[in-house]
């Protein structure tokens, strides 16, 4: 599911193919030594003669020395080629996302051109296949680690700096991605996906995103609305268009339109929906959201509503 | 089997003091202590390289004078640290006693000074990264010469009651080198912490 | 005077005081050195057991039998107490047992030190362990990065309780370590010039001067977190000008050389018992020395390699990914001099030689993937993730402890005075040795699928539930084989064998004497003059000693630097209960701390009283 050894871009292909090389090389070292060991306490059984120093110091140079001299050398010298193809950004990005760690999942806002934020999301994060994405990582609070195992390796998300991060997906799919920097309670359940897509989808998804919430059709609707707004939710989350501008838990502008809620800990269903209201502690222990206890009717009313937050 | 004696070490003297382990044991705590001043001088340039301003802008770097006079009576005290010592080669009880008492007696007026010269510093504590390895900085040297009065204290009190000679001058000896330490590592804290503002 | 009552006035000399009071006041090295290494294999069956409970909890998705709250706090403390509580201070424990026996002398240079580092160890320990009981553990992992483990985001006591702990627990790792090289540098039997000197204590030597110049770093970082703490400072707060970076250099500047501290020893074991099972010197002496001295100094400069994904420059990182991967050559300089030790001599495969059998396996893989981890590209996927989890318990297990567990079986007999049951001891290796590679084997493929560590649970359609369940039954397995060891080690203490003076045939100067050894060590102070001085004694009818030292007080004798000669007479000091009182109002300091800043203060006057009457000379006052 969410696998280094799957990869679904260049940077993670060279990776793995790094991988299998040191791989190999270490499988033949391994077995090298304990032929070489086997061989050694086979002899002294048969009453064998103990070395003499002239081939035994060609062992230890040899083993000892040359051989992890010459490894030391390919690794390095091919890590650093493959380090710097990660870390360069000489290519404009087709797609500017600042991504900010919260505790615990991700804030999600892309940037237009001109550098100014059009659309904020959470925990999805979209991406045309084949353009390079240029992802900014922030924390406000403690450091997570940004990782999709699949397309790129792990970076930081450090307060007080900005680590840039390039994702240049190859092919299309979804992809889960988790923190890797342990951040306190619900560490394990701080997870997210990246969906790769072609570039019209994700032109016509962005353009989704940037508008404002939807405005509710039915009564049911608007009254999840109204359960929404005069309730304590407005404190805590954001629902463009409305008069709901909380900031500490993640933007639900079009919730219903992402795949998992609580940072792909569970899927997005009206079942999950509302257990995750009613109590998200059982859910994800600890998570930053209280549970709200609503009469039935304002619950059913709430998730209406907000599953056409598409 | 026999166990012949090939050495005889009854003719050894049993009162070394520079060869004693113990000199070696106050060499290592020294180390051990440079180690740590290493790295708290290592913080406080790393702290400067990534700060935008250092110290931070509308913040004066720490007032001279008192610090400057600081150096100088750490500095006289590790002097009379030494004539005390040279007193007891000398068989002087008295020089130990007085040279000694002397040290501690100017160390105690650079705490006292230090202490209310605080403000000096032109920041407090709370006051960001750099406000807390200035103090902390300081602090750390403030414990140290504590230390080293109130063992030097007790060093006095041994030698005004006699203990002490030529032979028996281990504990002086130790104490010195210790004092030395704390007095000498004054000299890089002060010139980091008073001319790396003023200079760069 | 007839020999015997030279040795009753000798005996009489050395003793420790009998007695429940009399335990508080011993200082004898042997004494020390033992309570380090069972106090030490209590704290590992502690923190293994935290370990076991970890895998139950991990053996399949969404297992709720521990929260996260309790699961954070358990490994933090399973990996704060394997580090801080039982690697070190094992290894300490065992230096500071054997070194004075194995150089000749009749003590540490500073016994009363000794006893002092001792109990600062066992309060932090017992203290750092009962907090988990109150639930009050720290739960920040055990390299505790800021901020999380700042006041905003962890403002329990855990964490206060790690930084006070963890900085009064070095201070034991610090004591320690200088005791260590001036008990090498300076009391070493004459004629035991530095070349001579048991690889043994060439390893002790330096695994001290790496904690002398490593351990200063996580004192200064855990110090200005406690100032950030209590005293509302902003070292590591961000939006104040505080790096919190900062603490991650400083960590791993201590925290890299301190993988290595608990691993040097182990190599000087294996250097030790391996000539013993071969009956024939280890080959290339200098090579191991060298090897030695050269891993000791290169760990200074890996300490990035643990900050790879932190966003440093890539140029930068490079040197030291270069670094990294350079340290393997001492690594394999060490394990090549081994197998042409091994090579064609006839080695009796007792115990010890199979847990060394089972490092060479063991080690080899877990330093491989220490190789590929050092590679940046690669450990940008793999850090953080169960691939380093199994990588250190490779390197760990195997180069720490399987060489730790063939020191236990070899030397328990010069302690206890008995053999250890060699039919239990393959049982245990076989348990440990296929215990380690299940449990931590399937690990690699878990980091490459993704799996984090520090995770509490996870989904099941992650798909890693089978391989975690595979781990979980290798860690039964892994812990029966310690049980084995550990009931070996008490059944034998009452019924094993008699082990008499030198019962594998060592050449090295631990076995010269009685098993257990008197409370003087030796007799006589040997007087050496090659590597292998119980070797060179065989078959003769006498050996050169030092005589002139006097029985009815404690003396040592002080040689030189380089060449062992003989120089001066150091008097040691009596048993007291000294450096108990200071050890005890000393963390009484510490631990007030975390109630208010002022105990700070309470502690350093109560300390320093205590530090006079330790110091203070008796009277009569010594004229001779
Ligand atoms: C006993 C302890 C021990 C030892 C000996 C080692 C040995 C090594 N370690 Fe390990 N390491 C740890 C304990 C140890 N490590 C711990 C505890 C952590 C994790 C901390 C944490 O995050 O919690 C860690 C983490 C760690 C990392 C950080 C990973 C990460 O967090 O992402 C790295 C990266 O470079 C690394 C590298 C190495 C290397 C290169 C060696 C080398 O010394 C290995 C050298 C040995 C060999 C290579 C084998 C023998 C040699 C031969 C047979 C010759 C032939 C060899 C070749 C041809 C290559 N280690
Ligand atoms: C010395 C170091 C050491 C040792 C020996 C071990 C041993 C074990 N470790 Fe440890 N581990 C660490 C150091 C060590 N670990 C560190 C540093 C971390 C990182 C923590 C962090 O992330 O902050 C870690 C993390 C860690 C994790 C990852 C947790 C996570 O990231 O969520 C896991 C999971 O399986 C684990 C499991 C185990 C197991 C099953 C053992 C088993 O080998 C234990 C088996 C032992 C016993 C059951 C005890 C038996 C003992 C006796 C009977 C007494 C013996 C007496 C005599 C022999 C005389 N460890
Ligand atoms: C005290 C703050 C707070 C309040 C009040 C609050 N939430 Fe939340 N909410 C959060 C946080 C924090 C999260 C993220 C939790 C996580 O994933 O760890 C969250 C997550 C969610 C999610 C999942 C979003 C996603 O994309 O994963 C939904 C849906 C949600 N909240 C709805 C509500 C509703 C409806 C209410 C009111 C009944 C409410 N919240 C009240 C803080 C709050
Ligand atoms: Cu965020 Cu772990
Ligand atoms: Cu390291």
């Amino acid at each position: 599911m969410q696998s280094a050894l799957d990869p679904a871009s260049t940077d993670a292909a060279r990776i793995a193919e790094l991988w299998w090389w040191m791989l190999a090389v270490s499988t033949a070292v391994v077995v090298a030594v304990l032929a070489l060991l086997a061989v050694a306490l086979w002899r002294g059984r048969r009453g064998g003669q103990p070395t003499s120093p002239r081939p035994a110091w060609s062992m230890v140079l040899v083993g000892g020395v040359a051989a992890p001299l010459v490894a030391s050398v390919a690794v390095v010298v091919h890590s650093i080629q493959i380090g710097h193809a990660i870390v360069a950004a000489p290519r404009e990005p087709a797609v500017t996302v600042d991504v900010i760690g919260r505790r615990w999942w991700w804030e999600v806002r892309y940037q237009d051109d001109g550098g100014r934020t059009i659309a904020t999301t959470a925990n999805e994060i979209h991406l045309p296949v084949g353009r390079p994405a240029l992802l900014r990582l922030h924390s406000d609070n403690v450091i997570h680690s940004f990782w999709v195992p699949n397309l790129q390796g792990k970076a930081d998300m450090v307060p007080g700096q900005v680590n840039d991060l390039w994702l240049e997906p190859r092919q299309t799919g979804i992809f889960r991605g988790q923190c890797a920097e342990f951040c306190g309670t619900q560490h394990a359940f701080m997870a997210f996906v990246v969906v790769v897509e072609p570039e019209d989808d994700f032109r016509a998804w962005l353009r989704r995103e940037a508008a404002p919430a939807a405005s509710p059709e039915s009564p049911l609707e608007a009254r999840g609305r109204d359960v929404f707004l005069a309730g304590s939710c407005r404190a805590c989350h954001t629902i463009r268009g409305t008069t709901a501008t909380g900031r500490t838990g993640p933007d639900l502008t079009h919730l219903a339109s992402r795949r998992t809620l609580a940072a792909a800990t569970i899927p997005n269903t009206v079942g999950h929906l509302g257990g995750w209201i009613a109590d998200p502690q059982s859910v994800k222990p600890g998570a930053l959201m209280p549970p709200t206890p609503l009469p039935p009717e304002d619950l059913r009313a709430l998730l209406a509503y907000l599953r056409t937050l598409r | 089997m026999r166990d012949v004696p090939v050495i005889d070490a009854s003719g050894l003297t049993r009162f070394a003091h520079r060869r004693h382990p113990l000199w070696w044991g106050i060499i290592g705590l020294v180390t051990i202590e440079m180690s740590v001043t290493a790295n708290l001088i290592a913080s406080y340039f790393y702290l400067a390289a990534r700060a935008p301003a250092w110290p931070p802008q509308g913040v004066a770097p720490p007032d001279l004078l008192w610090a400057s006079i600081n150096v100088v009576l750490l500095l006289c005290s590790a002097f009379t640290m030494w004539w005390a010592g040279w007193g007891i080669n000398r068989h002087s009880q008295s020089i130990l006693t007085l040279g000694t008492g002397l040290s501690v007696l100017l160390a105690s007026v650079v705490l006292v000074l230090r202490w209310i010269n605080f403000t000096d510093l032109n920041v407090q504590w709370n006051d960001g990264a750099y406000g807390a390895i200035v103090w902390a900085i300081t602090g750390f040297h403030f414990i140290h010469v504590a230390s080293a009065i109130v063992g030097t204290a007790v060093v006095t009190l041994l030698s005004w009651r006699g203990y002490f000679t030529k032979q028996r001058q281990l504990g002086v000896v130790v104490d010195t080198l210790y004092w030395y330490f704390v007095a000498g590592i004054w000299i890089p804290f002060y010139l980091v912490l008073y001319w790396t503002p003023r200079l760069v | 005077m007839p020999p015997d009552a030279s040795r009753d006035i000798l005996y009489e000399t050395w003793q420790s005081p009998p007695g429940f009071l009399g335990w508080f006041t011993h200082v004898n090295q042997r004494m020390i050195g033992k309570r380090f290494i069972i106090t030490a294999f209590a704290f590992f069956l502690m923190a293994g057991v935290l370990g076991i409970l970890m895998r139950v909890q991990l053996s399949f998705p969404q297992n709720d039998f521990l929260g996260p709250d309790l699961y954070n706090q358990i490994f933090t403390v399973h990996g704060t107490a394997m580090m801080f509580l039982f690697a070190i201070p094992v290894m300490e424990g065992f230096a500071i047992y054997l070194v004075p026996l194995m150089i000749g002398t009749r003590d540490m240079a500073f016994p009363r030190l000794n006893a002092f580092g001792y109990y600062v160890y066992l309060i932090g320990g017992v203290t750092f362990f009962a907090s988990l009981l109150f639930g009050v553990a720290p739960d920040t992992g055990w390299f505790n990065y800021v901020p999380l483990a700042g006041k905003e985001y962890s403002p329990g006591l855990g964490v206060g309780i790690w930084t006070t702990m963890i900085t009064f627990i070095e201070v034991s790792a610090l004591t320690a370590a200088v005791e260590l090289i001036v008990t090498i540098l300076k009391l070493r039997a004459p004629g035991m010039a530095l070349n001579r000197m048991p690889l043994f204590v060439w390893a002790a030597l330096i695994m001290a001067f790496m904690i002398v110049f490593a351990m200063p770093s996580v004192i200064v970082s855990s110090s200005l977190l406690i100032l950030d703490r209590v005293l509302d400072t902003h070292f590591f707060v961000a939006s104040a000008g505080g790096e919190p970076l900062l603490w991650q250099h400083l960590f791993w500047f201590f925290g890299h050389p301190e993988v290595y501290i608990i691993f040097l020893p182990a190599l000087g074991m294996i250097s030790t018992i391996i000539p013993t099972f071969t009956q024939r010197p280890v080959f290339g002496y200098t090579a191991l020395v060298l090897s030695l001295v050269a891993t000791g100094f290169i760990s200074f400069g890996l300490w990035v390699h643990h900050m790879f994904t932190t966003g440093l420059p890539h140029l930068g990182m490079s040197f030291f990914m270069a670094a990294s991967t350079l340290i393997a050559i001492p690594s394999g300089v060490q394990i090549f001099c081994w197998i042409a030790s091994l090579w064609g001599a006839k080695v009796s495969l007792k115990t010890p030689m199979l847990f060394i059998v089972g490092f060479f396996a063991v080690f080899v893989m877990g330093g491989l993937t220490g190789v590929m981890v050092a590679s940046i590209p690669f450990d940008l996927q793999v850090h953080d993730t169960y691939f380093v989890v199994a990588h250190f318990h490779y390197v760990i297990i195997g180069g720490s402890v399987f060489p730790l567990i063939a020191g236990l079986y070899y030397w328990y007999p010069k302690v206890m005075g008995r053999m250890m049951s060699e039919r239990l001891g393959w049982v245990s290796f076989w348990l440990i040795f296929l215990g380690v590679n299940i449990t931590f084997f399937p690990m690699h493929e878990l980091g490459l699928d993704g799996m984090p560590r520090r995770v509490y649970t996870y989904l099941s359609e992650m798909g890693w539930g089978p391989m975690n369940m595979v781990a979980t039954a290798g860690a039964a397995l892994l812990s029966a084989g310690f049980f084995v060891t550990l009931a070996n080690a008490l059944w034998s203490m009452k019924h094993g064998a008699p082990a008499g003076d030198n019962p594998w045939g060592a050449a090295t100067l631990e076995w010269a004497t009685t098993s257990p050894p008197q409370p003087y060590n030796h007799r006589n102070i040997p007087v050496v003059h090659s590597r292998t001085p119980v070797w060179d004694w065989r078959g003769r009818d006498e050996r050169p000693v030092v005589g002139g030292l006097r029985e009815d007080r404690r003396e040592l004798l002080v040689t030189s630097v380089l060449d062992a000669e003989p120089m001066v007479v150091q008097v040691a000091p009596k048993p007291t209960p000294w450096p108990f009182v200071s050890a005890v109002v000393a963390s009484l300091g510490f631990i007030g701390i975390l109630i208010h800043p002022i105990f700070f203060v309470i502690g350093f006057f109560l300390v320093f009283f205590t530090y006079v009457g330790w110091f203070w000379p008796r009277r009569p006052w010594r004229e001779d």
